[in-house]
């Protein structure tokens, strides 16, 4: 697998830092990986078909009811919520982490919503601002 | 518990507006903080009903995000009995105002309803409202579905007639089905309903035709159309058996009954 998000770690930055710096930065890429498999996993449940890949489509309320269930239910929190991440959606829906984060996922890249990675976390929303 | 409440019906003359701005009127009779919003951008009508033509800013102009949500509203509560507020938040009525809302695109209807719900926070939470009421307009449109998204409850006002109940009843399955929003049922302009045999005929009909709880039911009365919109009716008439109707309805939603 092409390994293209955290940079390698080289030998001397294992010998300069503190192992723990070095296994967070690890549990951290693994997250990352995991996000995108989730995205992947879910991506081929659902046959592709609902991915137009829209560079900015708008999350209006006619895109919501002609969106699959399991997906209404994630955009339509994150329209009330503004800005959450994974956790925060799964404690509205009562759903796995998981889940919404891979529903989250498959709605950036459907180009719905968008994300912004803050430390650790990766923040959710739907971007009204911009023009079009 | 404060909350959103959309008045919205599939066809047009079923009694939205005069559901909302009783509804709207008793629960603040009742000692509430109330604000009704017309949500009817296309044929704006509350400004008339309420005889207010000096709005500093309309909702249309908050929705456009050139003003606070506080510049909109106005305050009503001389007119109505007892210690609540009855606010208003008024659509445009201008025809300009009418065709330049009608031809907003989709980024404008998101942004729209971006606004429509922090209204929960800067009135319900910040502000202590008990109760927004949206008055919307009729069938499938942005600005009701926005209304519609934006509420805790939607109360569906219907007719007895055929065009009617059909569409309602799609509209139970395929809009607030869909939303997963709570729904009670006012059957409007309804015949032979004093009986107590009747009304509990009438029940079971609604039970079976549309599977969803049942908010009230309102008789055809002549005395509010002799009343041609000139008055709040719940309050002019509080002894009227539909300011009993309005206030057994307010009382229901008031005490979670029906969520």
């Amino acid at each position: 697998m092409k390994y293209t998000r955290g940079k390698p770690v080289t030998k001397d930055e294992i010998l300069s830092k503190k192992p723990l710096h070095i296994l967070e930065k690890i549990k951290e890429n693994l997250e990352k990986l995991n996000e995108k498999m989730e995205v992947m996993i879910e991506l081929q449940k659902h046959g592709r078909k609902e991915t137009p890949a829209l560079p900015d489509a708008s999350l209006d309320v006619m895109t919501l009811l002609s969106m699959p269930d399991h997906l209404r239910k994630t955009a339509m929190t994150i329209c009330r919520c503004g800005r959450a991440t994974a956790e925060e959606i799964s404690q509205h829906t009562n759903r796995a982490r998981a889940v919404e984060s891979a529903y989250l996922n498959q709605l950036v890249i459907m180009g719905y919503l968008k994300k912004e990675r803050k430390g650790r976390k990766a923040y959710f929303y739907a971007d009204r601002d911009s023009q079009g | 518990m404060s909350k959103i409440i959309a008045v919205h019906s599939y066809k047009g003359g079923t009694g939205k507006t005069l559901l909302s701005v009783n509804l709207a009127a008793i629960l603040a009779k009742r000692g509430k903080k109330v604000c009704l919003f017309d949500l009817d951008f296309r044929a704006p009508s509350l400004f008339a009903i309420l005889k207010v033509d000096n709005a500093e800013c309309w909702l249309n102009d908050y929705l456009n995000g050139i003003c606070d949500i506080n510049k909109v509203l106005i305050d009503l509560s001389s007119r109505i009995q007892g210690n609540g507020k009855f606010f208003v938040g008024l659509a445009n009525p201008a025809t300009e105002a009418i065709r330049d809302i009608s031809a907003k695109d989709r980024k404008w209807e998101m942004r729209a309803l971006g606004r429509l719900l922090s209204l929960r926070n800067t009135l319900l939470n910040d502000q202590e409202f008990d109760y927004l009421i949206l008055d919307t307009s009729p069938g499938l449109q942005y600005s009701s579905i926005n209304a519609i998204v934006t509420a805790d409850f939607v109360v569906v006002a219907t007719t007895g007639d055929r065009s009617d109940v059909n569409g309602t009843r799609r509209m139970l399955k395929e809009l607030y089905n869909l939303f997963e929003k709570k729904t009670g049922l006012v059957l409007n302009k309804i015949l032979d309903s004093s009986s107590k045999s009747k009304k509990d005929e009438m029940h079971d009909k609604v039970k079976a035709l549309y599977q969803v709880p049942l908010l009230g039911v309102v008789p055809c009365f002549c005395e509010i159309l002799r009343a041609e919109g000139n008055f709040i009716f719940v309050q002019d008439k509080p002894d009227h058996p539909f300011t009993k109707i309005l206030d057994e309805m307010a009382k229901k939603l008031d005490s979670n009954e029906v969520n």
